[in-house]
């Protein structure tokens, strides 16, 4: 079998025989209209950019964030405390 | 409409680049099943197949703008579900393999092949789907994508990232690799009988 020629045999025509499948038609339709909004409007096709830079900010930024303020935390404890033992040891 | 010739293609492309409403219509009935199947196959999980499709459509209109002229449709598509599919199992931290047993936890498992699907399909498809879905997921997207959906071996050369030796090596594998999963059982003993089927 070459490169692009058609593979033909029985094997193989029996996966070509599969049926095909295919989403409800509700749902079909709901992505058709969700796909035409986007398509139509200017901002729908800037979506994936915005999805984009909110998913680093919730990925990476939020995290970051999250962490120093916990690492505050626990090391203005950890000063107190130290604080506290230095002052009535 | 189930295949496009070179020239509505590239007339799809330029409307779908411009934005047109039916350019994408077009587009959307000509490879929506094709494209759900192969997913669907691929994850064995409707409900994952369902998101993955809405992630590869929706990724086809927010590139449509930046497509090139010469962009062929189907097999971008298939370029990005095949991408979606492989990042979802990447980031997954559940072996793929555990995932239709883990699915009987939930209280709403939709696992593929369904007991429903199963009781549709014909005796031989279902042999042949179960047999498909034993496979490893590169020989399994390699079968689908050149005898299932048509591509020819190049396009699918350029839909899993591999030269179009690769592919026709893997291609070979995975066909001898069905062949013996089929094996034992009767429909394929009538295969190579040459029964009909």
């Amino acid at each position: 079998m070459t490169v692009d020629e058609e593979p033909q045999d029985d094997v193989l025509a029996s996966v070509a025989r599969l049926k095909p499948r295919d989403v409800s038609s509700r749902h079909a339709h709901r992505l058709r209209r969700l796909c035409h909004a986007a398509l139509q409007t200017p901002s729908g096709r800037h979506t994936a950019a915005v999805a984009a830079r909110g998913m680093f900010f919730s990925r990476v930024v939020g995290p970051a964030l999250g962490g120093a303020w916990c690492l505050a935390y626990l090391m203005e404890i950890v000063r107190r405390a130290a604080a506290m033992y230095l002052l009535h040891p | 409409m189930t295949e496009m010739d070179r020239a509505d293609e590239r007339s799809v492309v330029a409307r779908l680049r411009a934005g047109d409403i039916d350019a994408f219509d077009e587009v959307y009935d000509a490879y929506r099943p094709r494209v759900f199947a192969f997913l669907l196959r691929m994850t064995r999980n409707r409900m994952l197949a369902e998101d993955l499709l809405d992630e590869t459509w929706l990724r086809l209109v927010r590139h449509a703008p930046k497509l090139l002229p010469d962009t062929r449709v189907g097999p971008w598509l298939f370029t990005v579900a095949r991408n979606l599919y492989w990042n979802y199992r990447r980031d997954s931290l559940v072996p793929d393999a555990s995932v239709p047993d883990l699915l009987t936890l939930w209280p709403s498992p939709v696992p593929w092949p369904s007991p429903f699907d199963l009781a549709a399909a014909g005796e031989l498809e279902r042999r042949v789907e179960r047999a498909l879905a034993t496979l490893s997921p590169q020989y399994r997207e390699v079968l689908l994508l050149v005898a299932h959906e048509g591509l020819t071996p190049a396009e699918a050369a350029v839909v899993c990232g591999v030269s179009p030796d690769a592919l026709r090596q893997r291609l070979l594998r995975a066909r001898a690799a069905l062949a013996r999963t089929l094996e034992d059982t009767p429909a394929v003993a009538g295969l190579k009988k040459g029964y009909a089927i």
